[in-house]
C-alpha cells in the first residue's frame, strides 16, 4: 500500500469518526443518532483494519473484528430496543439548543488540536498527527452527556467517549495488548446491555424512564 | 498457584449460585467461598514473606507483599458481608421485596463482584487490572439497583455512567502510559508492556510530557471509582440505595481496591517525574474530598448517605496519605485500608439492620437507639467512634502516623486543614450519632438481635481494637508491602 | 502573483468575457433549475430561456418608485450589479488569470458580495413598509450565520496554496493531484453549498416561488420594485447565483480552467464552465425538489452545521500537513 494511499485513507476514516460524532450534535431525532453511532463504530473498524494492513500487525487486524461487531452491529440493535420501548423519539429541547451545540464543538475540536501537541511531538506520524480528531470526539461525548435529556442521549454520549478513546488507542499505540483490547470492547457491550436493561426495567415498572424527572435523589 | 485458587473460589461459588435455585446454605456457601479467600489471602502473605513475589497463569497473575495484603483486606469484608447473605435474603423474601430468582442473582453478583475485586488486585498487567475493576462496576450496577425501586434504579443509573466516563479516562491514562513506554527509547518498540514491573523498571525514561498527561487522567478516572472529589457525586447515591451487605463491600473495599491502581501508578509516576508532580495532584483532590465531605456532612438527613460521604471523607484521607509518598505513609495507608473496611462495613450492615426494623433512614425519625435495642445501638456507636479515630482502635494509629509522615516531608499546613476538616466532621457526625443513639429510657422488653449479626460485627471490632493495640502480626507485611510502592 | 503571466488584453478580454458569461448564464442556471424542477415534478415546464425573456420585458417597462422612496431605491439595483459584475470580471472563472488577479483576495470577493446584499437590504428598508423591513432583517441574519461558514471553509482550502488569494488557489488544486486532503475537500465541499444554497436564497432556507409574503426572504425586500429596476435586480441575483456556482465549482472541480494564454484555450473554458455550473444546478435543484423550507428558527441550526463542518476541514487539513 502505497504511502499517500494510506493517510488519505487513514485521514477519511478518522474524520468520518469525528464527522458521525458532530452528527449526533446536530440531529434531533433518536434514531438518526443511533445511525449515526453504528456509521461510527464501522468508521472505527476501518481505522484499525486501515492501521493493521499499513503496519502488518496481526494482533490489530484481530482486534478489528470484534469492534465492528460491537460498534457496529450489537450496540446500535441494543439501542434500538430501547428507543422501540420509548414513543417520544425526538431530542425534544436539550440543556444546549442545537446551534449553540454546534458552535461550542467546533471550539472543543479547536481545544483537543492545540492540547494533543506534545503528545504528536513525541512521535509524529501520518497516525498521531491525527490524534486530535479522537480527543475532540471525546470532547464531544461529554458535552453530549453533560447538556442532554433523554436517556438514550446520555448512553450515546458515554459510547462516544469510549469510541474517541479507542480511536486514540489505534492511532497512538497502534493498540494495546489484544487481551487488554478485547476487554475493553466487551465491557463496552456489557455497559450498553446493563443500562439498556435498567432501562427497560424502570420502563416496565414505573412507566417511564426519563432522565427529567429522576430528581428524587440530593443532598 | 496460591493466586489462581484464590481467584477459582469465589468464581466456583458463582457458577454454583447460577445452576442452583436459591437455598439458605447457598448463602451459608458464599459466606464459607469468602473464609476461603480469607485463608487464602493469608497463605499468600505468608509465602511472599518468605519466597517473594509469585507469579501464576504464565506471568498474567502477580502477587507481591502489596497483592497479599489487598487480598486479605478483600477477604476479611467479603465474609463479614456475605455472612449476612442468608439472614438478608431470607427477611426480604419473607417481606416480599424479593423473590428467590433474585435471591440467587444477588449471590451470583456478589461473587462475580469478589473475583473481580481478587483479579484487580492480583494481575500482573495494568490493562487486565483496568479490566477487572470495569468489571466491577458492571457487576455491581446490578446489586445497586437490587430492590428495584424508582430511587434505586436512579442510584444505579448515575453510578454506571459517572463511573464509566471515570473509567474511559483511566483507560486513557493507561494508553499514554503505554505510549510513553514504547517511545521510552530503551529496547525496540514494540516490545514494551502494560506489566507494572517492566513499566517500574524503565520509568525513568518515560517522557515527562506524556506522564504528566497521564498521570491527570489516571487520577481522575480512578479517583472516579474511589470516590475522590470533583467525581464523587455517584458515592453516596448508590450507598445509600444499594442492600446492605452490598454497601459494606462496596464502600469497604471496592474504593480501596481502586485506589490501590492508583497506588500502583503513583510508584510509576514517582519514578519517571519525581514525587513532586504526583504528590500535588493528590494533595488537591484529597483536600478538595475533605472539604466536600465536611460541608455535605453538617446537614445531612439520611444515616446510610452519611456513612458514603464520611467513605468519601476516609478516601481523601488515603489520598493525602499517599501525597506524602514516604514507606511509613504508605504503610499507615495500608492499615487505614483495612481498619476503614473493617469499620464501614460494621456500619453499613448495623445501619441495614436498623432500617430494617425502624423502616426508615432518615435520622430525625430514628431516636433512642441505645435504649430500645441495645446490642445494635452499642455496636453502632461502637463503630462510629472507630471511625471517628478513637483509640484503641486501629483508625487512631494509622491516621496519626499518616499525619507524622506528611508532617515528615514537609507538608504541614496539610495536616492542618485535614485537621480542620477532619474537626467538622466529627461534631457533624457526633451530633447524628447523638440523635440516633440517645434519649430515651430503657425498657425491659427489647427485641433480640440475631446472632449472625452481633457475632461478626463485634468480631470485626474486636480486631480493630486488636490491630490498633499491637500491630503485630501485620507490622512487617505493611512494612513489605509498603516498600513496594515507596521503596 | 508571477510576472511572466499572461498580457494585459488577454486579462482584459478573459475578463469581459467572464461577465458576459455571468450576465447570460446567471439568468440561464435559474431557468435550468426551474426546468428541472419541473420535470421532477411530472411537468414540462417553462423552457430554459425563460428568464432571460422576462428579462427583456422587464427592462421595456417603466420603473415605478414608491413616493416616500428614497436615492437609495433608485441607486441600489445599480450598486449590485455594479458590485456582482465586478466581484464576477476578477473571479478565476474561465482563467486563473483574470484582471486584477493580485487584488482577487477571498475577503475582497466576499466583501464585494456583501456589499451588494447590504444595499438591497438598506433599499428593502427605504420605502417603510412591514415586509420590506422583515426582509431585510431575515436576509441580514441569514448572510450573517452564513459568512463564518464561507470564510472558514475556503480558508481550509487556502491553507494548502498558502495563500488566500482566489486564482492562486484554483491553480494550486490544479498542480496537485487528486487524492491529497480528500477529506478537508469533502467537508469543505459541503459546507460550501450549505453556504451557498442560503447566499442565494433556495430550498430549503427560502423558496423563490413562494407568494406568501410571511414565508418570504430576498423576495420580500424586493417586493416594491417594478418595471426596469426590478429588471436589474433580478439580474443582480442572477449573477449572484451564476458567481457563487461557478466559485465553488472551480474551487473543487478546477480542470477546464485556461491557465495559459492562449485564446483558444479560453474558448474551451468558457464550455467547461457552463458544464460544471450545469451540473450544480441540477444537483442544488434535485436537492430542491426533495426538501421542506425548514422553519425560519432552524436557518441557524443548518447553518451552524455547516460552520462546524469547515472548521472541521480546517482542522483536518491542519492535522494532516
Amino acid at each position: 500500500m502505497s504511502t499517500s494511499f494510506y493517510v488519505g485513507a487513514l485521514e477519511l476514516t478518522t474524520g468520518a469518526v469525528l464527522v458521525c460524532a458532530v452528527m449526533t450534535l446536530w440531529r434531533r431525532q433518536v434514531r438518526t443518532i443511533v445511525t449515526m453511532l453504528r456509521f461510527q463504530g464501522v468508521a472505527l473498524a476501518a481505522v484499525a483494519g486501515v492501521l493493521a494492513w499499513h503496519e502488518h500487525d496481526v494482533g490489530l487486524a484481530i482486534t478489528a473484528a470484534p469492534v465492528l461487531a460491537v460498534k457496529g452491529a450489537l450496540v446500535p440493535w441494543l439501542l434500538h430496543r430501547v428507543i422501540r420501548l420509548d414513543p417520544r423519539s425526538r431530542e425534544t429541547a436539550p440543556l444546549i439548543n442545537v446551534p449553540a451545540s454546534l458552535v461550542s464543538s467546533a471550539f472543543l475540536i479547536v481545544v483537543s488540536y492545540v492540547v494533543c501537541s506534545k503528545l504528536t511531538a513525541l512521535a509524529p506520524s501520518a497516525a498521531s498527527r491525527l490524534v486530535p480528531i479522537g480527543v475532540a470526539t471525546v470532547l464531544v461525548g461529554y458535552f453530549m452527556l453533560v447538556t442532554r435529556r433523554r436517556s438514550v442521549s446520555q448512553i450515546v454520549g458515554l459510547l462516544l467517549v469510549d469510541n474517541g478513546i479507542a480511536l486514540v488507542t489505534f492511532l497512538l499505540t497502534a493498540g494495546v495488548p489484544l487481551i487488554v483490547e478485547l476487554g475493553a470492547t466487551l465491557d463496552v457491550l456489557l455497559v450498553v446491555v446493563v443500562l439498556q436493561v435498567l432501562v427497560v426495567n424502570a420502563g416496565a415498572r414505573h412507566g417511564s424512564f426519563d432522565l427529567d424527572e429522576m430528581r428524587e435523589l440530593h443532598d | 498457584m496460591l493466586s489462581l485458587l484464590a481467584l477459582a473460589v469465589p468464581l466456583l461459588m458463582g457458577v454454583i449460585a447460577l445452576v442452583v435455585p436459591w437455598r439458605r446454605w447457598i448463602g451459608w456457601g458464599s459466606a464459607f467461598s469468602s473464609a476461603g479467600v480469607l485463608g487464602l489471602g493469608v497463605a499468600l502473605c505468608v509465602t511472599t514473606s518468605s519466597h517473594g513475589p509469585v507469579s501464576a497463569l504464565h506471568g498474567m497473575l502477580r502477587a507481591d507483599a502489596l497483592s497479599s495484603f489487598m487480598v486479605v483486606v478483600i477477604g476479611t469484608v467479603s465474609l463479614l458481608a456475605t455472612l449476612q447473605t442468608p439472614r438478608v435474603m431470607s427477611q426480604e423474601i419473607a417481606a416480599g421485596t424479593t423473590n428467590p430468582r433474585l435471591a440467587s442473582y444477588y449471590v451470583v453478583l456478589m461473587q462475580a463482584f469478589i473475583t473481580c475485586m481478587l483479579t484487580a488486585v492480583l494481575a500482573a498487567n495494568l490493562g487486565v487490572l483496568w479490566v477487572a475493576i470495569e468489571a466491577t462496576t458492571i457487576a455491581t450496577t446490578f446489586l445497586v439497583s437490587h430492590h428495584r425501586t424508582k430511587k434505586a434504579i436512579e442510584a444505579s443509573w448515575k453510578y454506571v455512567i459517572l463511573c464509566s466516563v471515570g473509567i474511559a479516562l483511566a483507560f486513557l491514562g493507561t494508553v499514554l502510559v503505554y505510549f510513553a513506554a514504547l517511545h521510552a527509547g530503551v529496547g525496540t518498540p514494540r516490545t514494551a508492556s502494560l506489566n507494572w514491573t517492566s513499566l517500574m523498571a524503565i520509568a525513568p525514561h518515560l517522557n515527562h510530557g506524556v506522564m504528566r498527561l497521564a498521570i491527570t487522567l489516571l487520577v481522575l478516572g480512578y479517583g472516579t471509582k474511589v470516590g475522590l472529589a470533583p467525581t464523587h457525586s455517584w458515592l453516596a447515591d448508590a450507598h445509600s440505595q444499594a442492600p446492605a451487605p452490598v454497601s459494606a463491600l462496596m464502600s469497604g473495599v471496592l474504593l480501596t481496591v481502586a485506589f490501590y491502581a492508583l497506588l500502583r501508578f503513583k510508584a510509576i509516576a514517582d519514578a519517571a517525574l519525581g514525587p513532586a508532580f504526583p504528590r500535588a495532584l493528590f494533595i488537591i483532590v484529597g483536600l478538595l474530598s475533605l472539604v466536600v465531605a465536611a460541608v455535605l456532612l453538617i446537614a445531612q438527613r439520611d444515616y446510610k448517605r452519611m456513612l458514603a460521604y464520611s467513605s468519601v471523607e476516609h478516601m481523601g484521607l488515603l489520598a493525602l496519605g499517599a501525597a506524602a509518598g514516604s514507606s511509613l505513609a504508605i504503610a499507615a495507608v495500608l492499615l487505614h485500608m483495612l481498619g476503614h473496611g473493617l469499620t464501614k462495613s460494621t456500619l453499613f450492615i448495623s445501619s441495614g439492620e436498623i432500617a430494617h426494623a425502624e423502616g426508615t433512614t432518615e435520622i430525625a425519625k430514628v431516636t433512642a437507639l441505645l435504649a430500645r435495642r441495645p446490642v445494635l445501638g452499642a455496636i453502632f456507636g461502637c463503630a462510629l467512634l472507630a471511625l471517628l479515630g478513637f483509640p484503641p482502635f486501629s483508625l487512631f494509629i494509622s491516621e496519626f502516623t499518616m499525619a507524622r509522615a506528611e508532617v515528615n516531608v514537609g507538608l504541614w499546613w496539610v495536616v492542618a486543614s485535614s485537621l480542620v476538616c477532619l474537626s467538622v466532621i466529627f461534631v457533624a457526625m457526633t451530633n447524628h450519632a447523638r440523635h440516633l443513639l440517645l434519649g430515651g429510657e430503657s425498657s425491659t422488653a427489647v427485641p433480640l438481635s440475631a446472632r449472625s449479626v452481633v457475632v461478626p460485627l463485634v468480631t470485626a471490632l474486636v480486631a480493630c481494637a486488636f490491630v490498633g493495640v499491637s500491630a503485630w502480626p501485620l507490622l512487617t507485611l505493611l512494612h513489605a508491602a509498603a516498600h513496594v510502592v515507596a521503596p | 502573483m508571477t510576472h511572466f503571466g499572461p498580457p494585459l488584453g488577454y486579462a482584459i478580454i478573459a475578463s469581459i468575457l467572464q461577465v458576459a458569461l455571468i450576465v447570460l448564464g446567471g439568468p440561464l442556471l435559474m431557468g435550468l433549475m426551474a426546468k428541472v424542477r419541473a420535470r421532477a415534478e411530472g411537468r414540462v415546464g417553462a423552457p430554459i430561456h425563460q428568464p432571460l425573456r422576462d428579462l427583456r420585458k422587464l427592462m421595456g417597462k417603466e420603473g415605478l418608485r414608491a413616493h416616500h422612496s428614497s436615492v437609495v431605491l433608485a441607486v441600489a439595483p445599480l450598486i449590485v450589479l455594479g458590485s456582482t459584475a465586478l466581484a464576477v470580471a476578477i473571479s478565476p472563472l474561465v482563467t486563473t488569470h483574470p484582471l486584477l488577479s493580485a487584488s482577487a483576495d477571498l475577503f475582497v470577493i466576499v466583501y464585494l458580495l456583501l456589499t451588494g446584499s447590504v444595499t438591497m437590504a438598506l433599499a428593502g428598508l427605504d420605502t417603510g413598509t412591514a415586509f420590506g423591513g422583515m426582509g431585510s432583517s431575515r436576509a441580514i441574519t441569514v448572510g450573517a450565520l452564513a459568512e463564518p461558514a464561507l470564510l472558514v471553509a475556503v480558508i481550509a482550502l487556502s491553507i494548502q496554496a498558502r495563500t488566500s488569494n482566489l486564482p492562486a488557489i484554483v491553480a494550486d488544486t490544479i498542480n496537485h493531484p487528486v487524492w491529497t486532503s480528500t477529506p478537508t475537500r469533502i467537508l469543505a465541499l459541503v459546507a460550501l453549498v450549505i453556504v451557498v444554497i442560503a447566499e442565494t436564497g433556495r430550498l430549503p432556507v427560502d423558496n423563490p416561488n413562494t407568494h406568501l409574503e410571511l414565508t418570504m426572504i430576498h423576495e420580500a425586500m424586493t417586493l416594491e420594485y417594478a418595471g426596469s429596476d426590478l429588471g436589474l435586480v433580478t439580474l443582480g441575483a442572477a449573477m449572484r447565483l451564476g458567481l457563487l456556482f461557478a466559485l465553488v465549482m472551480n474551487l473543487f472541480v478546477p480542470w477546464g480552467v485556461a491557465t495559459g494564454r492562449s485564446i483558444p484555450w479560453l474558448l474551451a473554458a468558457v464550455v467547461f464552465l457552463a458544464l460544471k455550473t450545469s451540473l450544480l444546478a441540477v444537483v442544488v435543484s434535485l436537492i430542491e425538489v426533495h426538501s421542506a423550507k425548514l422553519r425560519l428558527f432552524r436557518v441557524p441550526e443548518l447553518l451552524a452545521g455547516g460552520f462546524v463542518l469547515a472548521v472541521l476541514a480546517v482542522i483536518t487539513q491542519l492535522a494532516t500537513r
